[in-house]
């Protein structure tokens, strides 16, 4: 954290907490723990979207000693208050804020960072609002719905010199069998890589039903599509084949994003292109089976559900590659610790927005191409589709009034 | 198969089975590189868009000519903009629409709806980057709803000329959610200037933004901005 940050927020630690209903620095706990830092030194933190993946994400920043945990946000009154009460139990008071509308934590100017964890629809307006704010970013994987929306968050992460990452953490966790011979040019130059996954994202038409949870639905939908409430639309669950939002095209790329952003995200890893996106994919409808074939700028060759073919399998060359040593995360703690870390020291995190998007949108591409069955070309400086009307009209989508990105 | 599908498209709606329409999917996707079959798939939705369906159904039809439509579905797709339950399925297959008909009727609507249809339909000309809306978005910088003018302050940053950067910086919003929109747009103008070589233009606003009176990350993001412009990593 740069000297002037720092200071700006003990200045306003002096002054706000009689203004602030927030717990900041005068909670007992924080007071009798000598272990911990001083509190100005902590990073204070919310979370929005504490379903599933936002409640694991919460726990662990709760846990560090390095993070005052202050505020949440659900649209859902049953985890807005469940959430709360851990919290509060966690740190022996009441302080914890609970938000319907994140718009509302955003605007805490005592709030250094916060991580998201809402369905995918809503990342890519959160992700910005909070960089407009001043907040660093944890996002969950998938970070974006479409195409347009990556480059639109890179964007305000960097016009606010904000610490925006991605959040797939098998990433760097579950293909160090891969990525440390790759790195170490054991494979020499990689000429492809196989990822295999899916399913793809399917339209929703699930019937109507009552509502029996408190839930402000027309926040849920936010930026989609109106729908009627059905439990299967908005649940949390992991299932992509139908039964949760995973396996809607309105709020997710199904498989292809939600898995992808893991086993695209190694493959990019793997074979040393996380800077890079492809310059165009291949469709194959071949007798054994439908698959991709993406081309990156240096010629390596993506495929994905190639026939007969293991996820992540590997076609080296005899052309020498220089090793190079393997980066990972900083700080302690996984994928939570080198983003705290980095909200200190500024640097990138393992997974930046800018790698975590190159990811996305490998996802991305391989839905228009099986969408629109034919391969594409992309133009990775200008995201588009060179020439190509049609597939230019799913680089985006747009949002539900009043949402904007 | 088809003429089932477009039967059965009068009885979609929420719950009901989605295989007997999907050949309308198929079939748009088949016709690509067909005008023919294109210009009569097109047809066959727009005559469907305008007889009685489920919203649903009709969303679906949107949906399809999202990725088929021409300047032809415009003058059926338009009326849809001023329609509570429609504006945004209408705007799915106009923000999309390349054709300047799309555009127009989009503008067109700007006088026509207010509230939240105006700000979808601010938020589309935007996410179009359609230049020729600026001098309607800079009016609408006044607009005495907030949110209004907080949209079309967010649709002039993305569309980012010289134009709506100079209308941004002489606006004077007087609520705060107008203001914060209102600079980050111009940071935004200036970021798509300098990407287009007008290093001089965006530094102008630059320097307009790092005074001691803006918020001290508008002043980082002001002074990140210079060092860009000077060709500096910031």
């Amino acid at each position: 954290m740069s000297k002037i940050e720092q200071s700006s927020r003990r200045d306003f630690l002096k002054t706000a907490s009689a203004a602030v209903a927030t717990p900041y620095i005068y909670t007992s706990v924080a007071r009798a723990n000598a272990e911990r830092p001083a509190p100005s030194d902590r990073i204070v933190m919310g979370g929005i979207g504490i379903g599933n993946m936002g409640r694991g994400d919460q726990g662990a920043f709760l846990h560090r000693k390095d993070v005052q945990y202050v505020a949440l946000c659900d649209v859902r009154d049953e985890v807005r208050e469940k959430s709360k009460e851990g919290i509060d139990r966690h740190y022996n008071n009441k302080d914890c804020q609970i938000y319907n509308d994140f718009r509302e934590l955003l605007a805490r100017p005592d709030i250094d960072a916060v991580h998201i964890a809402t369905p995918d629809h809503w990342h890519a307006i959160m992700v910005i609002e909070a960089c407009r704010a001043g907040k660093d970013v944890y996002c969950q994987k998938p970070e974006t719905l479409t195409l347009r929306e990556g480059p639109l968050m890179i964007a305000a992460a960097r016009r606010y010199g904000r610490v925006v990452s991605g959040g797939s953490q098998r990433v760097l966790e579950d293909y160090r069998k891969q990525v440390d011979p790759a790195w170490a040019g054991e494979f020499g130059k990689i000429k492809s890589i196989n990822v295999n996954v899916g399913p793809l994202p399917q339209l929703c038409n699930l019937p109507a039903e009552d509502i029996t949870e408190k839930i402000d639905w027309d926040m849920w939908l936010g930026p989609a599509p109106w729908q009627p409430y059905n439990a299967k639309r908005c649940s949390g669950s992991f299932s992509i084949n139908g039964s949760s939002w995973r396996s809607f095209s309105d709020y997710s790329g199904g498989g292809m994003t939600d898995w992808g952003a893991h086993h695209f995200g190694g493959a990019l890893f793997v074979t040393d292109v996380r800077e890079l996106q492809p310059e165009d994919v291949t469709y194959h409808e071949e007798k054994d089976g439908t698959y991709l074939a993406y081309r990156f700028p240096n010629g390596m060759i993506l495929y994905h559900n190639r026939p007969h073919t293991e996820n992540l399998a590997i076609e080296g060359s005899s052309e020498s590659k220089e090793p190079k040593a393997v980066p990972g995360y900083q700080g302690e703690g996984g994928i939570y610790g080198d983003f705290i870390h980095c909200v200190k020291t500024r640097e990138k995190p393992f997974r930046d927005i800018e790698l975590a998007v190159n990811s996305s949108a490998v996802s991305h591409l391989g839905n228009i191409a099986y969408a629109l069955k034919r391969s594409l070309k992309w133009d990775p400086a200008r995201q588009e589709f060179p020439g190509d009307a049609e597939a230019n009209r799913l680089v985006d989508r747009a949002r539900r009034e009043p949402w904007q990105l | 198969m088809l003429n089932e599908a477009f039967e059965a498209l009068k009885k979609y709606d929420w719950g009901t089975d989605r295989a007997p329409v999907a050949p309308i999917e198929q079939a748009v996707t088949a016709s690509h590189g067909n005008a023919a079959a294109r210009e009569d798939l097109e047809k066959r939705l727009l005559a469907a868009l305008q007889g009685e369906l489920s919203r649903d159904a009709r969303d679906f039809v949107c949906r399809m000519l999202t990725i088929c439509g021409s300047a032809a579905a415009v003058p059926a797709v338009a009326p849809l903009l001023t329609d509570e339950y429609h504006s945004h399925m209408a705007r799915f297959v106009l923000e999309r629409i390349a054709a300047p008909e799309a555009a127009q009727a989009l503008r067109d609507a700007l006088a026509k709806v207010s509230g939240k249809m105006k700000i979808g339909v601010i938020g589309s000309l935007g996410g179009r980057r359609d230049t020729a809306a600026v001098p309607a978005l800079c009016t609408l910088l006044k607009d005495e709803n907030a949110a209004v003018a907080r949209s079309a302050a967010v649709a002039l940053g993305d569309i980012g000329s010289a134009e709506a950067a100079k209308a941004l910086q002489e606006c004077q919003p007087a609520a705060a959610e107008t203001k914060q929109a209102v600079i980050d747009a111009q940071l935004a103008c200036a970021e798509a200037l300098l990407a287009e070589s007008k290093a001089s233009v965006a530094m102008g606003i630059y320097k307009a933004l790092a005074g001691d009176d803006q918020a001290r990350l508008v002043r980082l993001a002001a002074t990140r901005g210079m060092l860009n412009c000077a060709g500096k990593p910031a």
